[in-house]
């Protein structure tokens, strides 16, 4: 595999840990969803997008449509309406996976805020079309927070693969 | 860890599964298709009961936080704010204790009167008191989960109230919760009367105007509705028993152009409580009128179709002078 120079060599993911993310994650957003402001970050779709780039074989686009479906119920929407914007979100994510990689964590982020931001736009047009509703104007801000937790989200979900290989007690990290 | 997994093998040549772009295309489909048939077809019930059941311990480990911090923060409330609510409460009680005393007159007196008249007793329903556990995340509808089901015996239809009004309508139920579409719901709807002059309506509810609010429709622009006027169930439906309170007039648009006049109500119940009552729907209510045998004209038949048009229709006839 080509690699850009100066990348460090990472650790495969260990699918616990992704489970445990994803599962994390969802339970973040519940909490979010409790205190009934529209504004504040999706971040199971930044968990769901991060993995969908990093290990693309192993979350993929039906996983992010089970997950949608999960999301629909908890938040009595219509059955299908997260689904349908988590597999949009997750087909980009696969179609940007291999340049965006090329690049360090904090310059992916301007790159993936057209993910979010188009995912935010189909959610609108859905409701628009299905209910007539028009969304609030500080749903604006979330996919821009969304962006903004990508690398941090990022540097936490990568960590794990950061460790050295053999553990060694006389090297200090 | 072993370095020769999934991560560090080649990929597989000729096992490669469907294109992405295919599986975007069949799973899009796929979203859309629930959609339209969650909205149309009401049949992804058991879907929705299965995700929910598997969601049910996530759920509740999402609520213990607020109800620590709640917990704490009454803990550490002052004392002398409780001894006021308990005044208060006090002062209450005893302005009803005289009222509850005539109601039991009443009620003899109305029970009496009732088998004089041979009327349809009207019997109180057993109502489940229930708790709140949370409000859904979606801004575009308002629906409250509450923490009983199937299980403990919640219909889907029954009436839900707090202590000022009527909250809204039992809607889905899953095995364990429930949830209720408040009253200002945009695709929420109650048959309502004015308790002032009798008059019957229909409050659709409008989440937009005047913060969240019930909007009567099909109210003449000479019809007499006043500011202030209260709004209670008028027990025609079968669903909410007759004389609960509903709302308050707030607005009254009178145009010269329309023939109807834009009346809003803001609701009584504020939906904010902790606890609320579940009233299942009555069950003896009279059987429909038949249809009419000869083939009647087409408008006429249309306005006997369903109740809640019937009942448009009727106090749209009932209003005029």
């Amino acid at each position: 595999m080509i690699m850009p120079a100066g990348k460090p060599l990472l650790l495969p993911a260990n699918p616990k840990f992704i489970a445990a993310s994803l599962v994390l994650a969802l339970f973040t957003n519940m909490l979010l969803g409790l205190t009934g402001q529209a504004w504040l970050p999706d971040v199971l779709a930044v968990v769901l997008v991060f993995w969908t780039v990093y290990q693309p074989r192993r979350v993929g686009m039906v996983i992010a449509f089970l997950l949608g479906l999960v999301l629909d119920v908890h938040e009595s929407a219509l059955l299908g309406q997260n689904a349908l914007s988590y597999v949009c979100i997750s087909y980009m994510a696969i179609f940007i996976h291999r340049r965006i990689q090329w690049f360090p964590l904090r310059e992916q982020t301007l790159q993936v805020l057209p993910l979010f931001v188009m995912a935010a736009l189909l959610e609108w047009t859905t409701r628009l079309v299905v209910q007539g509703a028009w969304p609030h104007w500080s749903q604006l801000l979330a996919p821009l927070l969304q962006t903004a937790l990508w690398p941090l989200l990022g540097a936490v979900l990568l960590a794990p693969q950061r460790r050295p290989f053999e553990r060694d007690n006389i090297r200090p990290l | 860890m072993a370095l020769d997994t999934l991560d560090h093998s080649p990929p597989p040549i000729f096992r490669q599964g469907l294109s992405s772009l295919s599986k975007l295309v069949l799973l899009g489909l796929l979203a859309i298709l629930l959609m339209s048939v969650d909205k149309r077809l009401n049949i992804s019930q058991p879907i929705r009961s299965t995700v929910s059941v598997l969601l049910t311990p996530l759920e509740w480990l999402s609520l213990q936080p607020g109800r620590a911090i709640t917990a704490m923060g009454a803990y550490f409330s002052r004392v002398d704010e409780a001894r006021d609510a308990a005044l208060q409460y006090q002062t209450r009680t005893i302005g009803q204790a005289q009222r509850l005393q005539q109601v039991e007159q009443l009620m003899q007196e109305n029970a009496h009167l009732r088998q004089l008249m041979d009327l349809r007793s009207q019997t109180a329903s057993p109502a489940k008191a229930v708790e709140v556990l949370y409000e859904t995340a979606d801004p575009y509808t308002q629906h409250i989960v509450i923490d009983k089901g199937q299980l403990s015996g919640i219909a889907s239809g029954s009436a839900v109230m707090d202590v000022a009004g009527v909250v809204g309508q039992v809607t889905r139920v899953y095995p364990l919760v429930s949830e209720v579409t408040v009253l200002t719901d945009r695709d929420q709807s109650i048959p309502v009367m004015n308790a002032r002059t009798g008059q019957r309506y229909i409050a659709f509810g409008d989440p937009v105007t005047l913060g969240g609010s019930l909007e009567l429709r099909f109210v003449p622009a000479s019809a007499d509705v006043q500011q202030g006027d209260l709004l209670t169930t008028s027990g025609i439906d079968g669903i909410y028993p007759a004389g609960l309170h509903v709302g308050r007039v707030q607005r009254i648009d009178r145009r010269i152009d329309t023939a109807f006049a834009k009346v809003y109500a803001t609701p009584m119940a504020s939906a904010r409580g902790r606890h609320l009552l579940i009233l299942p729907p009555a069950k003896d209510v009279p059987s429909k009128p038949p249809a009419e045998d000869n083939t009647p004209r087409k408008r006429t038949s249309k306005a006997q179709t369903s109740a809640p048009q019937a009942a448009a229709s009727a106090s749209a006839a009932g209003a005029k002078p």
